[in-house]
């Protein structure tokens, strides 16, 4: 009889310090949550190298092509930070434009993202294709003045 | 000066598309009216090469740096060959350099093309005045190579001022398509003199290539 009061009681007892000291420990406790959140840095320049200073930007999301998700302006550098939204993962296109110049890049959010990418093509491409063209005119030229020689 | 893809309404770039359509029909048909219509096309060929790379050559004008355009030279050496040829400089420099785009090429060429035929009736006035005279034949190509750039500035301000998307900022891109258009004022100088020395030289030497 005396036991079967005794157990219960001690029980009771030692379920209350254990949430008695966890309340206690809770109370010093810290948590650190954490989330990677991708951010994304375009730098919009003229073909002459000089940045887009002040250029327009407007992000658009996969899920809208026509209605901007994101409107901004370039600092000095032609730069604009923004970070997409990743529960709409595919082609982000960011716009820059300044006084009718301008280009869309197309960055992929979400499984074929690349780390780093752009438009247009390095210099020694653009003189390759320059002196094709070029030398495409001057064949034209030949070709149609050789009657005369 | 090129209006790149992306920029202009779909319905602008169609009306694009339709007047340089009309304007290419126009000056082929003017050309196969000549005797010989592939007399010229050598001619016309290198300067399609030399509008074609034109667009490389920087000018800087602060705050911003223009390039040449080259189209009111074309007018003025050219005639109705003029057209064309700058339809086709513009396809290789949109697909090449990404300077237009292919949307907008009908716009450009438009843009470009017309004050280029423009440049060449400006410079056909020497032939009221006397064409062997090497002052007037200076002065018209001056006229000629200034006029077709200025009348190309002028047409793209229209364009670009009116087409604004109304969710930018609209008074600064406004302030900015303004002072880009006013840079093109020292060019049309620069372009106007380079017309000048190119008649010129060709009146010396081989005059019968501004016969057209």
């Amino acid at each position: 009889m005396k036991w079967r009061l005794i157990l219960p009681l001690a029980l009771l007892l030692a379920l209350g310090l254990t949430l008695g000291l966890t309340m206690t420990a809770s109370a010093h406790g810290a948590k650190i949550e954490y989330t990677i959140n991708m951010a994304v840095e375009i730098r919009a320049t003229y073909d002459t190298g000089e940045p887009m200073d002040g250029g327009q930007v407007m992000v658009y999301a996969p899920d809208n092509p026509s209605t901007p998700w994101l409107e901004g302006v370039c600092d000095e550098e032609g730069r604009f930070v923004f970070t997409p939204d990743p529960s709409k993962p595919g082609t982000w296109d960011v716009q820059v434009r300044q006084a009718g110049h301008g280009d869309m890049v197309h960055i992929p959010i979400g499984e074929d993202m690349a780390v780093s990418g752009g438009t247009g093509y390095t210099s020694l491409q653009i003189v390759l294709m320059g002196v094709c063209v070029v030398w495409g005119f001057v064949g034209t030229a030949l070709f149609f003045s050789r009657r005369r020689a | 000066m090129h209006i790149p893809d992306g920029i202009l309404p779909a319905a602008v770039s169609a009306a694009g598309y339709a007047t340089a359509g009309a304007a290419t029909w126009h000056s082929l048909r003017q050309i196969n009216q000549k005797e010989d219509p592939r007399e010229s096309i050598p001619k016309a060929s290198l300067l399609t090469a030399a509008f074609f790379a034109a667009s490389w050559i920087h000018i800087p004008v602060p705050p911003t740096s223009v390039h040449l355009v080259l189209n009111g030279l074309l007018g003025a050496v050219l005639g109705y060959y003029a057209f064309p040829a700058i339809l086709i400089g513009l396809f290789f420099q949109a697909v090449m350099f990404q300077h237009g785009g292919l949307t907008s090429l009908g716009v450009n060429a438009t843009m470009m093309g017309v004050p280029a035929l423009l440049a060449h009736f400006i410079f056909r006035l020497r032939n009221v005045v006397g064409k062997e005279s090497r002052m007037w034949t200076g002065v018209f190509g001056f006229l000629a190579g200034a006029g077709g750039l200025g009348i190309a500035a002028l047409i793209s301000l229209i364009l670009l001022v009116t087409t604004i998307p109304a969710h930018l900022d609209v008074e600064a891109e406004r302030a900015s398509i303004y002072a880009l258009t006013l840079a093109h004022a020292p060019l049309m100088a620069l372009e106007g003199a380079f017309t000048a020395l190119v008649v010129l030289f060709l009146q010396r030497v081989r005059p019968e290539l501004l016969e057209d």
